[in-house]
């Protein structure tokens, strides 16, 4: 089955068509989406911020990365749960879509940073910690975090411009 | 309709189709500035992520990104209600979201910091502002999101 002809079967299923004929499942599901941005993106804003020693300079980072992992975490989960119900639910206007295939772009992108930066940024937070400036690689991994997070917001913002 | 008049910033959204578009993202990231370092404080305040103890020291680290954010959302949001002030200022959903607004701007710079900054308040009350500040700017982005559902 290609990925086309899964998107229209996605689109017939009856959870999708109830999603659909609802007037306030899509507002609702989208609204709770942008509340994960308010809440959680804030978080991955703040962490970025944090590596670039823009915010929170008053706690270590080991710190920082550690109390918001968890709330991350559960933000992500949200996003892409509410995110699928969305774009399974009309999954043939998604297909044809460019700015959702920009996001999964991406958010595929996020994945390849987290492995690049995983073993020396990640994971060496302690190490950060006791570095008396932070080092150039762990700002690089804050900047293309954040631009790829605002990238991932404004491709997701222009989808329901291109209907 | 007075608005309308002499509002320059009309006719720029008018021959620039793709400034509205551009003007929404900026208003996603400052709220997201915003509302997230607020929700940091709400979090501390309600016992989780950074604790009780360290609100205080929250409020202040984060307090120019707060104010930051606050002035692109408070920017880009007029931008916006220029290219049609008529229609958002009778619009229900629009009317309910700046009523949450101005009330959880008021809350955050009065009880809220105060709570966060001090060391010996109860522990109910701050959990209770906590969730009203959180249950207000959650409002205020429904309220924002449902502007373009309702009439």
């Amino acid at each position: 089955m290609s990925f086309y002809s899964f998107a229209h079967w996605l689109e017939r299923r009856e959870w999708a068509l109830d999603f659909s004929a609802s007037s306030y499942a899509y507002p609702i599901v989208l609204a709770t989406h942008l509340s994960c941005i308010a809440v959680f993106g804030g978080m991955v804003l703040v962490t970025n911020f944090r590596l670039l020693g823009w915010a929170l300079t008053c706690y270590p980072i080991s710190d920082v990365m550690r109390k918001l992992r968890f709330w991350k975490r559960l933000g992500f989960l949200l996003m892409v749960t509410s995110g699928l119900l969305m774009a399974g639910s009309e999954a043939g206007k998604y297909y044809g879509n460019p700015f959702f295939w920009t996001k999964v772009a991406l958010l595929a992108l996020i994945g390849v940073h987290a492995l690049v930066f995983r073993r020396s940024v990640y994971r060496k937070t302690t190490e950060l910690d006791l570095a008396p400036v932070v080092p150039g690689h762990a700002k690089l991994a804050a900047a293309a975090s954040l631009i790829l997070w605002t990238g991932v917001v404004c491709a997701g913002r222009l989808i329901g411009y291109y209907i | 309709m007075l608005l309308i008049q002499v509002n320059p910033g009309l006719d720029i959204m008018i021959k620039y189709q793709w400034l509205f578009p551009a003007t929404e993202c900026v208003h996603i990231i400052g709220f997201a500035l915003t509302i997230g370092t607020i929700a940091l404080v709400d979090f501390g305040l309600l016992g989780f992520g950074f604790r009780r103890e360290a609100t205080g020291q929250l409020v202040r680290s984060t307090a120019p990104w707060t104010l930051s954010g606050l002035i692109l959302i408070i920017f880009s949001g007029l931008l916006l209600f220029s290219t049609d002030p008529d229609h958002y200022y009778s619009n229900r959903a629009f009317q309910i979201k700046v009523t949450c607004l101005a009330v959880a701007i008021l809350l955050n710079y009065t009880i809220h910091r105060k709570v966060a900054l001090s060391k010996n308040d109860s522990g109910a009350f701050a959990h209770l502002v906590g969730a009203i500040s959180l249950a207000l700017w959650i409002s205020v982005v429904f309220g924002g999101l449902f502007i373009g559902f309702t009439t």
